[in-house]
């Protein structure tokens, strides 16, 4: 492709044929006002304060929308220029407010700026106001369109980046306005308050609401979202000390100008008044507050104690999938080297072990494989398992993107409609618990048409036919029996996945947290394999609830693995870590965190130190492990908030929260992204790091850090996928994926289609019938998952003002025949019964939902739906099933 | 705001599904198949807006946002006789305005509105182009010019068109 020059203010520049005029003078420094332009947007020229002058003929243009071509001569500031300019600009002033001085979008109102850059003081034209309510009723975003200036943006940024559609135009001329479908309010519509447009809104049309008269934020901080897996880049605004409002981060490869309602408004936990600000000792019963030497002291004898009386496996540490990569580096160096255990695990446990066990064996590597750039590529899509609306927002923004506007074919497989199955070409809705035979399925009739890649899977897998070999079984008639889905189309569905160029497969929870979980996650990767969707391109992508469940699990805060998944039982591993930090590392496999909660109920366990995770709340069967913590000697709480575990412990430290310490988050696709410190830490709280630190040094085993660099360089100085990640200061840190040597060992996606191990195993899963659904006894299946407004156990979003405000009560979701069948009505009172346990609550009917399946939310205190859950432990991952159990339901009359 | 619900319970919900149904996947097609729909209905009813937004994979806001920008699409029944008063420059000046407010009263209706019993909807327009006959009116496709009191009252008080 030729390069075109033009002369550009006198200057002769080049760009690509197709390079807009503003692109090209953005490139050459050469600045040009917009007030409807955003990189992340396709163009349409709406305002027109982009005009240029063409001086060969004279004609203005609209820079953002009009391509160079040969011979261009433009002048961006000519006399005519700024004499339109002035004049559009007046024009959109004459119909806006003079409420200049109240409005809180204060200086990073666009609109503004420009007048004021432009000197334009007085209005010569009439005044034409277009009034208009303000709507401000949900807890979010206000909305003020007498300040509108019809750029499109807000519209565009819901329909392009967002794909949510809750806006467009309505009407035209002067009545026209954005408005949501019949222009009824926010929350009546499809919105999800992610506040993209808030963040696009170059007036102070929409702005965030609860923060009327704060003023403009002092100082930016560009740091992490501590929600879910995503890892969006957020811009903190900070005045006085604190946060007072939450963007995207323009920048972000990930975010691309958007977040979700968690990530825009779920901040404001870190200023809630419950926030614990001092160390607190329980006394005969009674929390009191102490100060950190107290606190640190009391830790220390109870640890000396403990390991002196019933050994250091009577010790336990829970890590936390909320904490830095740093944090939970130090805090499983704690565990092995200080206390002399190997009882450490994470949260993650409960609902990924299964995607690091399954990939692990079939392609030996831990994780996702792909970008999310990939992801939006690829032109096949299949999500199973998964609600990445509510789960992973990006990740559904980036499929919708796909779906709607790339033309790539999307496959929904869930037994419940979820607002993926909007863009789907195929929406299937197995049996619960029927995965491995849909995945098997699909798989043999891939093979069986001969549509899958030959070349990869005989250059880059082993043990295929004798994969292809158990697969007999699952022709499309057995699978449709199975599955309870048509067999043209499962074929239909193995078809697209085999015929796409690129192709994705996203899974979630729905797939690890089943019993059979491994095997599942197996069959995906097996199917990845089958169609050459690993490494070059597409990939699998193995969603996680937290935001540094990956890092948590990197860093070795397993009970089995050195960081980097290094196996403890394996004695040239720890010789390794031993030389580098000069003491002995156990050799036993420790226990799990179902394990830990056992083993504190027999007894096996007298202390455990838990940083960050509210275990009460996130473990299955929570009336158990209350008795179980109650059964401890000794119980430290590291935690933000008084959560419901924190109160059984003996001593709680104040923990600092995202917005108040440095280091490092992974997220869900291996990005290792830098944490910025904005605010100071509330009260006396401290980084987990440094309680870790401090605690170590008490007893007399002081870690020779003095900040989280010194910590990163150790990590990257040990953890293989690591390497190379210096922790600069400056852009998110990623390893260059494209350009790198392919063994490089920071390519840590795969990408260049090389397995770690060489190969990748294609390895036979069998379907079992699921031991978790509905039986004759319980002839219901539940099934659990979480909400939009709420996250994880709700420590931190149920003591977010705005998000608590739309959190849903936690309704059982059912079957408009079932409910007749058994005389319930919408909103009636319900028990449900399982063989572990019961609980009432309201129901809600729902025509969408498949008759015998329910749907409650989980992670609500009230009731708690892991109380029906069982404790058994599943396949390798040493997992509960934590996605559906069988229950029976009955309705409580009002007389009881 | 008059008289949705009479017209409302003629339409048939069904016959628009069906021709929705004969569009599915054609993104480019929303402006014909809201033309039909408003052939066959008279207007398009908005809850059929979410079924023709899913039919053709676009946005229900997107749909509404078309249908609102076009003058010539309407959402709300009309009737079966459309009134359209001139309010041109030769019209306004030979006394438009009077023929309008006279039309008014004999209606019952205001602009923009449609008279309970479905039989007028009122309209104004920018010029019909027979200044020479100021001032003017159409009932549907024919032309009443040269008008005044008595002739508007001799129009409406015949009742129907014709």
């Amino acid at each position: 492709m030729e390069s075109i020059t033009i002369v550009l203010n006198g200057v002769e520049v080049s760009g690509n044929p197709g390079t807009t005029i503003l692109d090209l003078a953005r490139e050459s420094g050469v600045y040009i006002p917009t007030l409807c332009h955003d990189p992340n947007l396709a163009s349409t020229g709406a305002c027109r304060l982009c005009l240029v002058e063409d001086e060969r003929s004279g004609a203005l243009l609209a820079s953002c929308v009009a391509p160079i071509s040969a011979g261009m001569t433009i002048n961006t500031n000519s006399v005519k220029v700024l004499e339109h300019r002035k004049k559009i600009l007046k024009l959109m002033l004459a119909s806006h407010p003079d409420t200049c001085m109240v409005c809180n979008k204060g200086n990073r109102c666009q609109l503004r700026k420009l007048a004021t850059e432009m000197g334009i003081g007085l209005i010569e034209y009439q005044k034409i106001p277009q009034l208009d309510i303000i709507e401000e009723v949900n807890p979010f975003i206000e909305r003020d369109l007498s300040k509108c200036i019809l750029c499109g943006k807000c519209i565009r940024a819901d329909q392009e980046l967002v794909v949510e559609g809750a806006i467009d135009y309505i009407n035209r001329g002067t009545q026209a306005k954005p408005a949501t479908l019949n222009d009824v309010p926010l929350e009546k519509a499809e919105c999800t308050f992610c506040g993209a447009c808030v963040a696009i809104c170059p007036t102070g049309a929409i702005m965030e609401k609860e923060s009327a008269y704060t003023g403009t934020a002092t100082n930016v901080v560009t740091t992490i979202c501590p929600y879910c897996g995503c890892g969006c880049s957020i811009s903190l605004g900070i005045k006085d000390g604190k946060v007072v409002h939450a963007q995207p981060a323009p920048d972000s490869p990930i975010n691309r100008g958007t977040l979700c309602v968690r990530g825009s408004y779920g901040y404001d936990f870190i200023h809630s008044p419950e926030r614990l600000k001092t160390p607190l000792i329980k006394v005969n019963g009674e929390l009191q507050e102490a100060s950190w030497e107290e606190a640190l002291s009391l830790i220390a004898n109870e640890i000396r104690r403990i390991k002196k009386e019933h050994g250091a496996d009577a010790l336990a540490v829970f890590g936390s999938t909320k904490c830095t990569n740093e944090e939970n580096y130090l805090l499983q160096k704690f565990a092995r080297g200080v206390l002399g255990t190997n009882n450490i695990d994470n949260g993650s446990r409960l609902y990924s072990s299964a995607s690091r066990i399954g990939l692990g064996a079939s392609i030996g590597y831990a994780g996702t494989t792909g970008s999310i750039d990939a992801l939006e590529r690829s032109k096949a899509i299949m999500v199973i398992g998964a609600n990445p609306e509510i789960s992973a927002p990006i990740v559904a923004y980036a499929i919708k993107r796909a779906a709607r506007y790339k033309g790539a074919e999307l496959c929904v497989i869930d037994p419940r409609w979820t607002p993926l199955a909007q863009f789907a070409r195929y929406w299937l809705q197995p049996k619960v618990g029927t995965d491995i035979a849909l995945l098997n399925g699909m798989a043999k009739v891939i093979i069986d048409e001969k549509k899958y890649d030959v070349e990869f899977v005989t250059r880059m897998t082993d043990n295929f036919t004798q994969w292809a070999k158990s697969l007999e079984k699952y022709t499309p008639a057995y699978v449709e029996h199975v599955t309870g889905i048509p067999r043209n189309e499962i074929q239909a569905a193995a078809r697209m996945l085999a015929g796409a160029e690129e192709a994705s497969i996203i899974y979630g929870n729905g797939i690890t947290q089943h019993a059979t979980g491994t095997d599942a996650v197996i069959a995906i990767a097996n199917l990845a394999m089958l169609t050459g969707n690993l490494g070059r391109h597409g990939g699998i992508f193995a969603l996680q609830r937290e935001n540094n469940a990956h890092g948590a699990c990197d860093m070795g805060t397993l009970p089995g693995f050195l960081p980097g998944y290094k196996s403890i039982e394996n004695a040239q591993h720890r010789k390794k870590y031993e030389e580098r930090w000069g003491i002995q590392i156990p050799s036993q496999t420790g226990l799990t965190a179902v394990e830990m909660m056992e083993a504190a109920l027999s007894g096996k366990v007298k202390g455990i130190f838990i940083t960050g995770e509210n275990v009460i709340a996130s473990f299955p069967q929570p009336s158990k492990v209350k008795k179980a913590l109650q059964n401890l000697e000794f119980l430290v709480i590291s935690d933000m908030f008084l959560t419901e575990t924190a109160r059984m412990a003996n001593v709680i430290l104040p923990a600092a929260s995202f917005a108040e310490k440095e280091g490092t988050f992974t997220n869900f696709e291996g990005r290792v992204q830098r944490l910025h410190k904005a605010i100071e830490p509330c009260g006396e709280s401290l980084p987990d790091s440094e309680i870790i630190m401090r605690i170590a040094a008490k007893l007399e085993s002081p870690m020779p850090y003095t900040s989280s660099q010194q910590v990163m360089e150790e990590i990257e100085e040990m953890v293989p996928f690591y390497h190379y990640l210096a922790y600069r200061d400056t852009e998110p840190i990623e390893a260059d994926i494209e350009g790198n040597e392919i063994n490089a060992p920071s390519n840590r996606r795969l990408y260049n289609g090389l397995f770690p191990s060489g190969f990748g195993r294609f390895s036979a899963v069998e379907y079992t019938p699921p031991t978790d659904v509905a039986t004759e006894k319980y002839p219901f299946t539940l099934l659990v998952g979480s909400v939009l407004f709420n996250f994880g156990t709700g420590s931190r979003s149920s003591r977010s003002k705005r998000l608590k405000q739309f959190r849903p009560e936690a309704l059982l979701e059912m079957n408009n025949n079932d409910a007749k069948r058994l005389g319930v009505k919408d909103g009636d009172k319900i028990k449900i019964t399982s063989t572990q346990g019961e609980l009432t609550t309201t129901a809600k009917l729902d025509a969408k939902l498949q008759p015998g399946l329910l749907f409650m939310p989980i992670s609500f205190p009230e009731p708690p739906a892991y109380e029906l859950f069982d404790t058994t432990l599943y396949h390798q991952a040493k997992a509960p099933a934590l996605k559906s159990c069988a229950v029976k339901v009955e309705r409580i009359t009002d007389d009881g | 705001m008059t008289v949705k619900t009479k017209k409302k319970s003629k339409v048939d919900l069904k016959q628009i599904e069906k021709i929705i149904a004969g569009y599915r996947g054609k993104r480019w097609a929303l402006i014909p198949l809201v033309q039909e729909i408003q052939e066959k209905a008279g207007f398009i009813p908005p809850e059929v807006i979410p079924s023709i937004a899913g039919a053709l994979n676009l946005f229900p806001s997107q749909v509404q946002a078309v249908i609102t920008f076009y003058a010539q699409l309407y959402t709300k029944p009309r009737g079966r006789n459309i009134v359209r008063v001139c309010r041109g420059t030769a019209c306004h000046v030979r006394g438009g305005n009077s023929i309008l407010k006279l039309t008014k009263q004999h209606l019952g209706i205001e602009e923009g509105q449609t008279s309970e019993d479905m039989e007028y909807t009122l309209e104004t327009v920018a010029c019909i182009g027979v200044c020479a006959l100021a001032p003017n009116l159409m009932i549907n496709k024919d032309t009443y010019g040269n008008l005044n009191p008595k002739k508007v009252a001799r129009i409406f008080g015949r009742g129907k068109k014709e």
